[in-house]
């Protein structure tokens, strides 16, 4: 199955890429967290293979280690401060009978700094995507083009999605942390689209690496028009798929470490798309009690 | 041997064409003729010599209809098609050697393009060679050619792309076949078909599910691939709330309405049509066209224009697109800019608004510790009230402003109200990020040259007076 395949797509895109490469990149490399050097990226049919030693990789720069040096102290000092309150930062009642939470919001121009966005660029398609503040400059604004033709490399068949993702949090000298979404079990979106279908992405921490495409999917149906849209969608809807795939031996999604949340559009329907996000939070449902929605039975 | 075969296909093909016009005992003829050019071949192929290897045909396609009555739509077709697949029968007795390599995109060229065509190409290929060789080749041309026929979307003619593998070949018969991936080329093949219908959201029905069988046994790819369209289609069927019909109205005023009730998103939107499209010639012979205009508004709206304070303007704003699957359609919105902190008023209630029951309560209650609200600690975004929408198909300001002057026999606070133009130039929605002043991406903004954003003062009717003049009035020109 590949409800997904637009999804999956070139896996570091988002987060990964640091080598040269001029034509294709649409995110900027400053941009990118230090760490995520490691992921390979997506190298394109036809596109002669990067030899060049790891050494010869690193940029080394002093204004630029003095800057992470500031950067990381302060997280470590907002992380050994914090637990002085309570958990999270927040007192121990109030962490405790937590029902809902806004986990992202964007009320000015550091909202935007937590996602990255990504295209078929990165395959050699050609749609657009930027991001941006509303007109009140207290929403995001996903806009852009999307254009399904494929790139005429000989082996890429399908094309067009753009997509937005949210960056892996990291603490202190770049050490991941993941969100822990256990005590709810809805996410929560306000969102306001122009019609067409998006598709919700969780990526939760795995053990094995293999693993680590390995996306949790759902649908985001919008219904356009100039009202805002609460939508709500039970964790336990969520699919497994892996690289685009479905799989066929699904289980629901473990909260405890959740890592990034991306929306995805690829509905093969060229032109401009647009999506406003107001917040996107978790909830505790309690009129909900599916803990998942699909079959978890062996294929014979 | 290969082109003298073309050249009568194609000759054939006109003819088959020219069958449309002709009256209908001529057209019986050429039905006869074909029938019996049929016959004929099976007369001549028989002693050909060849061994026929038993091909299963599938059950299902046994208790079809007839090869020849298949997937017409009119006569003439009929006539074309059948005579097509007796033509592939008559070079079939040239021998072998002709047909050994075949262009199967040859097989795609005839005049008309429809499912018919598609359908005779088939069943040419299927008769041309017993063998079947070269059908994995076949398929994925077929399969390239599907939308270019229009039938991308038929079930009826992938259940036939998948017919034409053979049989009971391909099926594992022991356990180190089974193993192993058995013919994987024409597994692929079939896992592709499979593909494309998922592609086009097309559910496989039984007869697929027989014709895998008899194809490539109980487990294999294919079959695995079929079982997961059929667990995986039928959950997410109906999961869409907003649910599109796959054929939406061709009448724009139609598929106006449907898009305004969904929009709307109130049950209570009574939609209007304030002008029907309609074609008029003037005195001086220049034709005329008048747009549809198609406007909603709910009884709420209504409530919250005649709230509004006349000194404030309201805003025509627009071209906003809306998706309905593949289409995409640009709608106007007529709103106010919200109002200024200061300026708020709560609304008292009133207590006779309701007799039944309080609509207000002064109760002290007790909070207990798990009652800590259901509302998300998030700012209220601030936007304007939305007053009414409307949908066009031309967006100048001559047809929103007759737009408006609908809307005021129903709300006569819009004559007093200066009403603005807000619109962008062209249905295009990709507004440029420089106006906001900050760039997330610096590399990633579009080339795009800034355009300017509209507005002009217009009086929203003759009978009403405007004193805005203090909006900029600049870019009257620039509309591109």
């Amino acid at each position: 199955m590949s409800l997904t395949r637009i999804t999956h797509l070139p896996p570091a895109g988002f987060l990964g890429c640091v080598r040269q490469r001029p034509f294709l990149n649409p995110t900027s490399p400053s941009s990118l967290p230090r760490g995520a050097t490691a992921r390979s990226v997506y190298r394109r049919p036809g596109q002669p293979k990067d030899n060049r030693p790891p050494w010869e990789k690193i940029q080394l720069d002093f204004t630029k280690g003095v800057q992470g040096l500031k950067r990381h102290l302060a997280l470590l000092k907002k992380e050994l401060v914090e637990p002085l309150v309570g958990p999270q930062g927040k007192p121990l009642l109030e962490h405790m009978l937590e029902q809902n939470r806004v986990v992202w919001e964007f009320r000015g121009p550091e909202g935007l700094e937590q996602w990255s966005v990504s295209s078929d660029r990165e395959i050699g398609g050609q749609s657009e995507v930027y991001l941006k503040l509303g007109r009140n400059s207290n929403t995001c604004l996903l806009y852009g083009n999307l254009c399904s033709t494929p790139p005429k490399d000989g082996e890429t068949r399908y094309s067009g999605y753009c997509a937005l993702r949210s960056k892996q949090p990291r603490c202190s000298f770049d050490r991941k942390v993941h969100m822990d979404w256990t005590s709810f079990n809805t996410l929560h979106l306000r969102v306001r689209g122009d019609g067409r279908p998006w598709m919700v992405n969780l990526a939760a921490e795995t053990y094995y690496s293999h693993q680590k495409d390995e996306i949790y999917s759902y649908f985001l149906y919008t219904r356009g028009g100039p009202y805002w849209q609460e939508v709500k969608i039970p964790f336990s809807k969520f699919f497994l798929g892996y690289r685009g795939r479905i799989q066929d031996n699904q289980h629901n999604l473990w909260l405890d470490k959740i890592n990034t949340l991306g929306f995805t559009l690829g509905d093969k329907a060229d032109g401009p798309f647009q999506l406003e996000i107001d917040f996107i939070g978790v909830s505790k449902d309690y009129a909900h009690i599916e803990e998942f929605a699909y079959e978890m039975n062996k294929k014979p | 041997m290969m082109t003298c075969a073309r050249c009568l296909l194609r000759l054939q093909g006109l003819e088959g064409v020219m069958g449309v016009v002709r009256p209908s005992a001529d057209r019986g003829a050429a039905l006869l003729q074909a029938a019996s050019v049929l016959t004929q071949t099976r007369g001549l192929s028989k002693p050909h010599g060849e061994v026929r290897r038993p091909f299963h045909g599938s059950s299902a396609r046994r208790e079809r209809r007839p090869p020849s009555a298949l997937l017409q739509p009119e006569e003439g077709g009929e006539a074309g098609r059948s005579v097509v697949g007796g033509e592939a029968g008559r070079s079939e007795e040239g021998g072998e050697a002709g047909r050994s390599v075949v262009a199967q995109d040859n097989l795609f060229e005839p005049r008309t393009r429809d499912k018919a065509a598609f359908g005779a190409a088939i069943e040419a290929f299927t008769r041309q060679s017993r063998r079947r060789r070269g059908h994995v080749e076949f398929i994925y041309a077929a399969l390239q050619k599907m939308p270019e026929f229009g039938v991308e979307r038929d079930l009826v003619v992938y259940n036939r792309l998948l017919d034409v593998f053979p049989k009971e070949v391909f099926v594992p018969s022991n356990f180190i076949q089974r193993m192993f991936n058995h013919y994987p080329r024409q597994q692929e093949c079939a896992v592709e078909v499979l593909e494309t219908m998922e592609t086009y959201g097309l559910m496989p029905n039984m007869e697929t599910k027989v014709l895998l069988v008899q194809i490539f046994g109980e487990k294999s790819h294919p079959m695995r691939k079929f079982q997961r369209l059929m667990y995986w289609f039928p959950k997410f069927k109906h999961a869409n709330p907003f649910p599109v019909p796959r054929l939406l109205p061709a009448d724009p005023v139609d598929l106006a309405r449907f898009s305004l009730t969904r929009i709307a998103d109130d049950l209570d939107a009574k939609v209007t049509v304030y002008q029907m499209p309609c074609t008029d010639i003037t005195e001086a012979g220049e034709e005329v066209t008048f747009p549809h205009i198609v406007g909603s508004q709910s009884p709420e709206q209504m409530e919250l224009l005649a709230q509004h304070r006349p000194s404030r303007p309201v805003f025509v704003e627009g071209p906003f697109p809306l998706w309905l699957r593949t289409t995409c359609l640009y709608y106007y919105v007529l709103r106010a800019d919200p109002l200024p902190p200061g300026e708020k008023g709560e609304e008292p209630y009133d207590p006779e608004r309701s007799l039944y029951y309080p609509l207000q309560l002064e109760l002290d209650l007790e909070r207990d510790m798990g009652d800590l609200g259901d509302d998300f600690d998030v700012d209220e975004v601030d936007e304007g009230p939305v007053f009414a929408m409307c949908m066009t198909d031309r967006g100048d300001q001559a047809t929103l402003n007759q737009w408006v002057s609908g809307l005021q026999e129903t709300n006569p606070v819009l004559g007093q109200v200066p009403t603005l133009f807000r619109l962008d130039s062209g249905p295009r929605m990709l507004q440029n990020p420089v106006a906001q002043g900050y760039r997330p991406h610096p590399e990633t903004e579009p080339p795009a040259p800034k355009e300017e954003e509209e507005v002009e003062v217009y009086p929203s009717h003759q009978q009403a007076d405007v004193t805005l003049e203090e909006e900029p009035r600049h870019s009257r020109g620039v509309k591109q």
